[in-house]
């Protein structure tokens, strides 16, 4: 029970005055950046982490204010995807489906509260589901070791390839282009100078907020430029509001459902919000069967990705808290964040700042719940942001952009890096690499390192180590099935064309 | 697969480009027994064994509905703001924020498709709007540059 009486000291954490202020303001920031083409949850939580810090926020209400952004965004990203049939996400994309039909049917407002019902239901499974487990896993992590650290990165790294589906190699690709990236700079053990040619700014290493922005932002900023026409007006958000009670509980099931579902999906590194809501689409469409008008406006394919994004969104946070692993770009984006404050995520958190955790958790249950009041009042004003023109927009998201990466250490070489970077994020955008696995292998790359290093210099240099423990061999087990995957999968989908052919 | 195959070559002459750049890295004193070499070198490896791969079995893009081909307009256009970009990160300091936003600012809302007269207004606006924002209220330091005999 003594779980119960965290939690407890973490809802009087969450619920100070300031920090309740703080959560509102990251929600309505949160909303904000998601509905917007061109700025997700990575750079809206990257963005704020430079103004966090300039402002001197405590380091836990600096992190309830990237939460609550982040849950926001997620928010955020529904309302384009009801109305516009755009998704703001890649998470999102499910949403559209029914979303946008029911909107057309003059359900918009319906829908969107709907969807944030569900979204919470999503979450407040999660979140339980955190509190149950997180203190148990970090319990067990802390006889982790280095090499079971590095192990597990590993792990985490090959997860990303194997979930990724069609395009492994160019995800691993990514990865390691990242895993890469972090080693540029003074060597923290050796102290001899990787990669920098002799530039001064490049011996800290590459800023991550330089990196984040760069990817994200500009290459978005670029991609924007090739879709200036803006053709799609938004439906009207009119007539009733509120869903009613027989529209709630008749997706209830499926709301329970894939909350479990999306919770479990999260906290699998690499797996998060985007495969979470397609699988629980694809799930909750085969079990209705024939009697589901999925496609034309049925609520629950409005509620099962809504919910999975709500859980997988909450359970992403169970390895970063627990292990310090992150288990999607955005969390990976809060661990940078955290180590700003000088403060190492993984289960010994949980001991020496049971304030930040727990505080983080309360906050989260707080955050769900104003975004499900705010959508009712606010709705009208989020839609007439909608209509902001891109031509006004984008100049805007590049200063920002340029103020966010300036903030960090004033100078403008990183706003010269931060184009580099850009161009070669949009480059890898336009040959269909994702992003966000090259954001994961920058955050794991000195971890990995770190953990390589010392648990060698354990057993003198001994490789055994590596695999010797039951806990690191069972998770190479586990990357050795990872890794089969997404090679089983294409031999799969070949035997099949063969059969078709075969068939003709 | 043309372009794919490119710039997985590309990057793979990097891979060995910076690989060799590795190479000499050694630690004068050495506690440990993995240098400062090892990681960068099984990760650069490990690139190129991908690229490799690329390179020979380049797999097909799909293109999506809503995601044009790239022709020599939206190129052009892609230079230009690549360049407005780099003005801006290199007027950041000797002009100030200020002038370098709205220097950037207006010719990246005509590219966008916006009109001058709009596009001037708000963009002014919103450079000094973000001034007073984040140097005055959060606190996050810019520079004045040109406009600093204002200050006083």
């Amino acid at each position: 029970m003594d779980t119960l009486g965290y939690l407890g000291q973490g809802f009087g954490v969450a619920l100070s005055p300031y920090n309740l202020v703080t959560a509102l303001c990251g929600t309505l920031i949160g909303t904000v950046v998601g509905l917007l083409p061109g700025l997700g949850p990575i750079n809206g939580v990257a963005l704020l982490i430079p103004i966090a810090f300039a402002l001197g926020l405590p380091p836990e209400s600096a992190l309830i204010l990237l939460a609550a952004v982040y849950l926001g965004c997620e928010y955020g990203g529904r309302i384009s995807s009801i109305l516009l049939n755009i998704p703001g996400e890649a998470s999102t994309v499910m949403t559209t489906l029914d979303g946008y039909p029911m909107a057309r049917k003059g359900l918009a407002g319906v829908a969107l509260s709907l969807s944030a019902w569900s979204s919470f239901i999503g979450a407040f499974i999660a979140t339980c589901g955190m509190v149950l487990f997180a203190p148990l896993l970090a319990k067990w992590a802390i006889a982790f070791g280095p090499a079971e650290y590095f192990v597990l990165m590993v792990f985490a790294i090959v997860c990303l390839g194997g979930m990724a589906g069609d395009r492994p190699l160019k995800t691993f690709i990514a990865a390691l282009i990242g895993l890469f990236l972090s080693t540029v700079g003074i060597d923290a053990n050796s102290g001899v100078y990787r990669f920098t040619g002799d530039n001064i700014h490049l011996t800290d290493g590459i800023q991550f907020v330089v990196l984040v922005l760069g990817l994200f932002s500009i290459s978005e900023i670029l991609l924007l430029l090739e879709k200036t026409h803006r053709g799609q007006e938004a439906v009207k958000a009119t007539g009733r509001m509120m869903f009613n009670f027989k529209e709630a509980s008749s997706v209830f099931v499926v709301n329970i459902r894939c909350g479990l579902l999306g919770f479990i999906m999260g906290v699998l590194p690499g797996a998060g919000a985007t495969l979470a809501s397609a699988v629980a689409y694809m799930t909750e469409k085969r079990i209705a069967g024939a009697n589901g008008t999925f496609g034309q406006g049925d609520m629950r394919g409005l509620a099962a990705p809504e919910t999975a994004i709500g859980g997988a969104a909450c359970g992403a946070l169970v390895p970063m808290l627990t292990l310090g692993v992150p288990g999607s770009g955005t969390t990976a984006v809060m661990i940078g964040a955290l180590s700003l404050y000088n403060i190492t995520p993984g289960p010994l958190l949980f001991q020496q700042q049971p304030d930040i955790v727990w505080g983080l958790i309360a906050s989260l249950f707080v955050a769900n719940i104003m975004l499900v009041i705010l959508n009712i009042p606010m709705i009208r004003i989020f839609t007439r942001i909608l209509a902001v023109p891109n031509w006004a927009l984008v100049p805007v998201i590049a200063i920002i952009t340029g103020i966010g990466v300036y903030a960090v250490h004033a100078t403008t070489f990183d706003l010269f890096l931060m184009i580099g970077i850009g161009i070669f994020g949009y480059i890898l955008r336009k040959l269909d690499f994702p992003l966000s696995p090259v954001l994961l292998g920058f955050i794991l790359g000195g971890l990995m390192e770190q953990n390589l290093r010392r648990a060698l210099s354990i057993s003198n240099g001994a490789l055994e180590i590596l695999w010797s423990s039951p806990i690191t061999f069972g998770v190479w087990v586990l990357t050795a099935i990872m890794l089969l995957m997404p090679i089983l999968r294409i031999w799969r989908k070949r035997s099949v064309a063969r059969r078709v052919i075969a068939d003709v | 697969m043309l372009l794919q195959r490119i710039f997985a070559s590309v990057l793979l002459l990097a891979c060995v480009g910076l690989a060799l750049m590795a190479w000499p890295y050694q630690a004068a004193f050495s506690y440990e027994p993995v240098g400062p070499r090892a990681f960068p070198l099984l990760m650069l490896g490990l690139m190129g064994l991908g690229l490799l791969y690329m390179v020979f079995r380049p797999t097909p893009i799909v293109h999506s509905d809503d995601d044009p081909k790239l022709d020599r307009e939206t190129l052009i256009k892609i230079g230009i703001c690549v360049l407005l970009l780099l003005v801006f990160a290199g007027a950041f300091e000797p002009l100030g924020f200020i002038v370098a936003s709205i220097l950037i600012g207006i010719p990246m809302a005509r590219l966008y498709g916006g009109r001058w007269l709009p596009s001037t207004v708000i963009i002014s606006l919103m450079a000094i709007g973000l001034y007073l924002l984040f140097d005055k209220v959060m606190d996050v330091p810019l520079p004045l540059g040109v406009l600093d005999v204002l200050e006083n």
